[in-house]
């Protein structure tokens, strides 16, 4: 490791033990107060109230949701850019009705969501799908679209078409863009969680804390806020790292 | 032009499909498939939409006045949020011992997913506009922050060095030089923030508030008008649009010499 390197890390744990320890003598310093715990006690209540069966069912079932709608999102996303790229007339039917849809916010279909699809999980899970189809699907064609001709003719040249000119040279070409479209769908996915979870849930960490509302447990709900971040923060990094191994050896992500 | 070659146009296959898609729409509920509860057709949406204009949901708030609720929540959120973010993030830049400092408790705190800070804001703030505010700020924040920082971090050393050689330093520095090349950044960085702030403004009315179009389409659901939802909907998107294509267009207006900035991070 250089030495630059761990300082970096020193500093940035020192950042991080700083602002812990601003927060708790912030919150110990002023009148006692139950809407502003310090971190050690919100966390310390937290666990005292819930057990962590508890806690992990929420986590799985919330992790559960985001990979379904996610996983729903991506692959339509990736199929559609796929097909609008591949078959210009196909892309110049389709992509005016998505250029019309995507500006409206995913949360915005919740009342219709709940219409098409009920109160159960069908509806959470097509909230999340929206909050990563579009990101996906943009990128991945922007980059299908983009793929350098040159490569196209060259391999054409060489009397490579069809499935094996899409698959060996332009999905390659397109890895990084598609990359970065997983990347900051699967961040939506996390950001519409909490209010996907507002439909008549009684299960997953946004449910956890909407319900820790209505008998004003601040401890539970910052306990929960700072759940979610890091399981946002834990799954974008093996996300990245995944990528990294399979489009990083020959593209900088 | 042949009506073959009209029809090889992008923009009129385009048109053609929406105008099928909507056509078919209508068809298919007109002749019962499609219940107009779950689908309401065009025609149902575009009576909506007059409704909204001159009578308005719930009777008496029009449209105009949900969008401007909403505007307003959104651009003083936005607004709190950049007068801070910026003039941090470009100190934050500049001092990379201020940089590695921070760079963890901002990588979680944009992580942090802003509505799941929604009980917190209800509980802190109250039910009334504060909560909603405060909520779009912290969205806006961290997205502003993250590219003030980077848009001071990544301005030109040579352009630095240059400056320096000709003694300028100090606060003239920061201006004539570190400023205007950190420009395109921040802009592109408060174009992601309105959009951001498009998306969470939804989630934030859907509480404790009967004004904002998030507000509108998820109360028009509980009378059973997903007509005046999806006006809602429609609504929403097309100001989202217009607000990110208007800073796009004052992006290019102010900046003629940097066309676009393709990379922006959230």
């Amino acid at each position: 490791m250089t030495r630059s390197r761990s300082r970096e890390i020193a500093l940035g744990v020192a950042g991080t033990l700083a602002f812990l320890a601003a927060w708790e003598l912030a919150a110990r310093s002023g009148p006692a107060s139950a809407l502003f715990p310090p971190p050690s006690r919100a966390i310390a209540e937290a666990l005292a109230k819930l057990s962590l069966a508890t806690i992990g069912g929420h986590v799985a079932v919330s992790l559960g949701r985001i990979a379904a709608g996610f996983a729903a999102g991506a692959a339509l996303g990736i199929a559609i850019a796929i097909a609008a790229g591949w078959y210009r007339t196909f892309g110049n039917f389709v992509r005016p009705v998505i250029e019309l849809l995507r500006p409206i916010p995913p949360l915005a279909w919740i009342p219709m969501a709940i219409v098409w699809f009920g109160l159960g999980e069908a509806s959470k899970v097509f909230v999340i799908f929206l909050g990563a189809f579009f990101p996906v699907l943009t990128n991945a064609y922007r980059g299908i679209a983009s793929v350098d001709p040159t490569l196209v003719r060259a391999a054409q040249t060489m009397d490579v078409s069809g499935i094996a000119l899409l698959t060996r040279v332009i999905l390659p070409a397109a890895l990084p863009d598609i990359a970065i479209g997983l990347r900051v769908g699967w961040g939506l996915s996390f950001g519409v969680l909490v209010a996907a979870e507002l439909i008549a849930a009684d299960t997953g960490m946004g449910f956890m804390i909407m319900n820790a509302r209505q008998t004003a447990d601040v401890g539970v709900i910052i306990f929960g806020i700072l759940l979610i971040g890091l399981a946002a923060l834990a799954t974008d990094w093996v996300l990245g790292v995944a990528i990294r191994r399979s489009v990083g050896r020959w593209h900088a992500v | 032009m042949s009506p073959r070659r009209w029809l090889a146009l992008p923009g009129v296959q385009g048109a053609v499909c929406v105008v099928l898609l909507l056509l078919l729409w209508e068809g298919a509920s007109a002749l019962g498939s499609l219940k107009p509860f779950q689908f309401p057709p065009p025609s149902r949406i575009a009576a909506a939409s007059w409704e909204m204009i001159v009578a308005g949901f719930p009777t008496g708030t029009r449209i105009g006045t949900h969008a401007l609720v909403t505007i307003q929540r959104i651009l003083t959120g936005f607004a709190l949020a950049t007068v801070v973010a910026i003039p941090l993030g470009l100190l934050i830049g500049r001092v990379p011992a201020l940089d590695q400092l921070t760079l963890p408790v901002v990588t979680f705190a944009r992580s942090v997913a802003t509505l799941s800070l929604l009980p917190l804001a209800l509980l802190w703030f109250g039910l009334g506009e504060t909560s909603k505010v405060m909520l779009i700020a912290y969205a806006c924040f961290w997205v502003m922050l993250t590219n003030a920082i980077a848009a001071a971090k990544y301005v030109d050393p040579v352009l630095v060095r240059a400056a320096r050689t000709m003694d300028v330093g100090g606060p003239a520095l920061f201006f004539k030089v570190v400023l205007p090349a950190a420009t395109p950044r921040l802009l592109a960085g408060a174009r992601v923030a309105i959009g951001v702030g498009f998306m969470v403004i939804v989630g934030a009315e859907m509480i404790a508030t009967v004004a904002g179009l998030g507000a509108l389409i998820m109360e028009a659901r509980t009378f059973y008008r997903t007509d005046v939802s999806i006006v809602g909907m429609i609504a929403l998107g097309l100001l989202g649009f217009a607000f990110t294509a208007g800073l796009g267009w004052l992006e290019r207006a102010l900046l003629p010499w940097h066309r676009g900035l393709a990379e922006v991070r959230r």
